[in-house]
């Protein structure tokens, strides 16, 4: 590899390893539930690496899309290039999500509670609103009936909270057990990913424990910005960094660095 | 043989958006980008309806233009903000100033109620929606119900089916009869245009019946659910309509920019909704801004 292209691959920024770790949680032959953003580019990261055979859905309407083009809305246009099928909301989250085939969903959060419960409707109350977020749009669904769950998402103190504001969509509710007392069929949340590091949920309480640091992140830089208590195992690895192939793969996706600004040069 | 006579359903936007009364409850068609009727919204706004309540899976710059311009008390909705780009700042504003009313919902119970309106039953089952704040209303008692499943024992939530006064949508293609096409996805779409009492189909292009007829199983809505047609070509902008013209992302930009604050809303609404007509308004837009939208081939966009 030439020296210029190697220094250019040495570099990434925190959006492209939060894709790496979202692609990486996607196997092959799952069929993944994507909304737009960082997710979009996991599942298709995910695509043209590690997971050729997995299957993107998209809410809108689109079954395997094979788009060229990167769609800025899980409505847009460019998702019909080359799709299996273009339908509706229906079918992709009542018969596709709901019915039980969907392996991976997505979602991102304004706000997460330890046991990865998930608000993307309110700051403030309901009562007393004080900002109005875009509300649940199909993401109540997802966490409810996706097999299971990634979170990917910001991380800072007001973002990882000890209560929401409001609770949009369902994680592991108040511990084990929660969700079955509720009759919600997926397995809820199994990883959080940030741009500080990956996190995952401890089997007996189910609450969110810490699980890798990315590179150059230390697991104090973590806790401070964490609003409620983390728990730390006694070992944390580092997360691995992005690789020169996921990397070169992510910048042909998104050339125009429409969701993965660059890193400073 | 005698040849079936096709029911001329016709009539201009200004008509059609005349027949909507203070109050009423519409559904309200497309997907986030895809087909809303953005054009119908200003016309709206043009003739200055009140208290509307609308119903939509999710919705962005075209029911915020409703919220700021007041004509929107209400949304039962999933979503609205501008995805991707930023929050929906006239609803943000009116929410926060109690002149609008959220009630919200997941997009899947959205296109369950208009469903089970469509088919007359009172109530659709879900499996989503349990165990979070979307069970709470700050405006009713009764927004869903949780119930065990009386065959199988599994707890289910039902959502309650609308019915509400109009549906209106933009479809790709409609002949006068009302029989509608819809090229690329449908969001919600199929079953929110069966639910309406009355429904307004407003197109990119008016097609003959006879070209309908040859090909019906492109049909998407059949004209006997339909009350009224528009031809209204890029009735959707600045969002996107597949086949047609892509989103108009340097306006909508435009637009989020010019409502962050009341006075540049305002502003926005008397340049290119109260102060000018469908016509007038892509001639703001300008040829040269359209002509780049239009949709090439084979992508659509």
């Amino acid at each position: 590899m030439e020296e210029s292209k190697k220094a250019e691959l040495d570099e990434y920024s925190p959006s492209e390893m939060m894709a790496a770790c979202g692609a990486r949680a996607i196997k092959d032959r799952e069929t993944v539930f994507a909304g737009t953003g960082l997710p979009v580019l996991a599942a298709m990261l995910a695509q043209k690496t590690h997971a050729p055979r997995s299957k993107a859905i998209y809410e809108g309407g689109f079954i395997e899309p094979q788009n060229i083009d990167l769609p800025l809305s899980v409505a847009d246009s460019r998702l019909t290039y080359r799709a299996a099928a273009a339908i509706g909301l229906r079918e992709t989250l009542g018969v596709l999500l709901q019915g039980g085939r969907i392996d991976i969903g997505f979602l991102g959060a304004a706000q997460l509670d330890e046991y990865g419960n998930i608000n993307t409707t309110y700051i403030g109350s309901l009562e007393k609103p004080l900002v109005r977020l875009p509300g649940s749009g199909g993401g109540n669904d997802i966490a409810s009936c996706a097999k299971r769950v990634a979170i990917i998402m910001g991380h800072a103190k007001r973002k990882l909270v000890k209560k929401l504001d409001y609770f949009t969509s369902p994680g592991h509710i108040d511990g084990p057990g929660g969700r079955r007392r509720l009759g919600l069929p997926g397995e809820g949340p199994f990883l959080v990913v940030t741009d500080l590091c990956q996190m995952t949920f401890d089997d007996s309480t189910k609450k969110i424990r810490l699980f890798t640091v990315h590179p150059g992140v230390t697991v104090e830089q973590v806790l401070e910005n964490t609003g409620f208590d983390l728990a730390v195992p006694k070992s944390v690895v580092e997360t691995k960094a992005p690789t020169y192939f996921e990397l070169e793969t992510l910048r042909n996706i998104d050339p125009r660095g429409i969701y993965i600004p660059r890193a400073a040069k | 043989m005698v040849e079936a006579a096709v029911e001329d359903k016709r009539a201009t936007l200004e008509e059609a958006a005349k027949g909507v009364f203070d109050g009423a409850h519409l559904f309200w068609g497309g997907f986030g980008y895809q087909r809303p009727p953005a054009e119908f919204a200003r016309e709206l706004i043009r003739q200055k309806k009140r208290d509307l309540t609308l119903y939509t899976c999710g919705s962005e710059v075209d029911i915020d233009m409703l919220a700021g311009a007041r004509v929107a008390k209400r949304f039962e909705l999933a979503y609205v903000a501008i995805e991707a780009i930023g929050l929906a700042p006239n609803t943000g504003r009116r929410v926060k100033e109690r002149a609008l009313e959220i009630e919200d919902y997941s997009n899947l119970a959205m296109a369950m109620r208009f469903y089970g309106g469509a088919m007359g039953v009172p109530f659709m089952p879900i499996k989503s929606m349990m165990g979070t704040d979307l069970e709470k209303s700050k405006f009713r008692e009764r927004k869903l119900k949780v119930i065990d499943c009386p065959f199988t024992g599994e707890r289910v939530c039902l959502v309650p089916s609308v019915r509400p006064d109009f549906s209106v949508v933009q479809a790709s293609r409609v002949d006068p009869e009302g029989n509608a096409q819809i090229d690329g996805i449908r969001g919600e779409d199929e079953e929110g245009a069966r639910a309406g009492k009355r429904v307004i189909v407003l197109a990119e292009e008016i097609i003959d019946n006879e070209v309908v007829r040859a090909q019906p199983d492109q049909t998407v809505i059949p004209g006997l659910y339909v009350d009224k047609v528009v031809e209204c070509p890029w009735g959707s902008h600045p969002m996107s309509v597949y086949n047609y013209y892509d989103y108009d992302l340097e306006h909508i930009r435009f637009y989020i920019k010019q409502c962050e604050t009341e006075e540049g809303w305002q502003k926005y609404c008397e340049e290119y909704i109260t102060g000018t007509d469908r016509v007038g308004y892509l001639a703001k837009i300008g040829l040269e801004r359209l002509l780049r939208l239009r949709a090439k081939k084979p992508y659509g966009y």
